[in-house]
């Protein structure tokens, strides 16, 4: 097993009368242990000039290894412009995703992803459901660019 | 106004062959702007099982922001978890001790983030950094 660990750190002295501080860390693991995550794609970089919806991770890489289990993904808008962002999105390129958040320039993410492939019927693919882990696109990692503007994102996902 | 600053650390000396050292640090900023974020919601809460409850109601003051969420599962036994939605779309799980951090959009009231726990209530802190919501008249 390998030993990653993850920590935040969020302050603040003014924005309220008290300073905010918050520290957290958390070891990577495997669903329901404490075994430590053992793959990752490594830190990846994409350049993207459009603001049109496309997907940043496809999930048809990942959905026999994370569904149901405790990945984590990382993304950073490397940008340094504070009025253009990066939507991220959680669904289907090709449809109406869920939205997540805006990345502006220099902002990051770090969030479970679940990747559950869902099938024909629209619930998650198992053999309990009579599904397949077919990939329908549906729990991707989208992004859209607020303009055209050449942008490098970089991402990070560790899975089991 | 306010400057918060949230840095990450990811470390790993046995992931890859070579040491994994990454650190981000992101001043929050209001949307489009180099103004800092200058409201905060931050609360701790006991999460009970059998349902998904809103954690976060997304607002038409915050929709299409840059407010940032944190979100902490307290717990420390590692085979519970709590489930977290956007929208009514599972998007992941926070194991005990595991913690998120991420940009929230709430560009519709049906955009709220959900909790779920699953195998005992756990206990809950999360953090709403953000630049507007709209309030209930009571």
């Amino acid at each position: 097993m390998a030993t990653t660990t993850a920590q935040i750190t969020l302050t603040s002295t003014d924005i309220a009368d008290n300073a905010l501080s918050i520290s957290n860390t958390m070891t990577l693991t495997t669903a329901g242990t404490e075994t430590g995550l053992t793959e990752t794609t490594g830190l990846a970089r994409k350049t993207i000039a459009s603001a049109s919806l496309t997907d940043l991770i496809t999930l048809n890489s990942f959905q026999d290894i994370t569904a149901l289990k405790s990945a984590k993904v990382y993304i950073k808008n490397t940008g340094t412009a504070t009025d253009k962002y990066a939507l991220i999105g959680i669904g289907d390129s090709g449809g109406t995703p869920i939205y997540v958040g805006r990345l502006y320039g220099g902002d990051w993410l770090l969030l479970p992803w679940l990747a559950l492939p869902t099938d024909g019927d629209g619930f998650a693919a198992s053999v309990a459901d009579g599904g397949t882990y077919g990939h329908a696109n549906n729990q991707d990692i989208t992004i859209t660019m607020s303009d055209s503007t050449a942008t490098v994102i970089e991402y990070m996902v560790f899975f089991e | 106004m306010a400057t918060t600053t949230a840095t990450l650390t990811l470390t790993s000396t046995d992931l890859l062959t070579d040491s994994l050292s990454l650190s981000a640090t992101a001043t929050l900023f209001k949307a489009g702007t180099t103004t800092g974020l200058d409201s905060i919601q931050y609360e701790r809460l006991e999460v009970p099982t059998g349902d998904v409850y809103d954690m976060i109601d997304a607002t038409a003051g915050g929709a299409n922001k840059a407010n940032k969420i944190y979100i902490a599962n307290k717990g420390t036994d590692a085979t519970k978890y709590v489930d977290i939605y956007i929208a009514a779309l599972l998007i992941g799980r926070l194991y005990a001790g595991d913690w998120a951090f991420f940009p929230l959009e709430a560009a519709a009231a049906t955009q709220d983030v959900g909790v779920e726990a699953i195998g005992a209530a756990q206990v809950v802190e999360f953090a709403l950094i953000h630049e507007g919501k709209t309030l209930v008249a009571s």
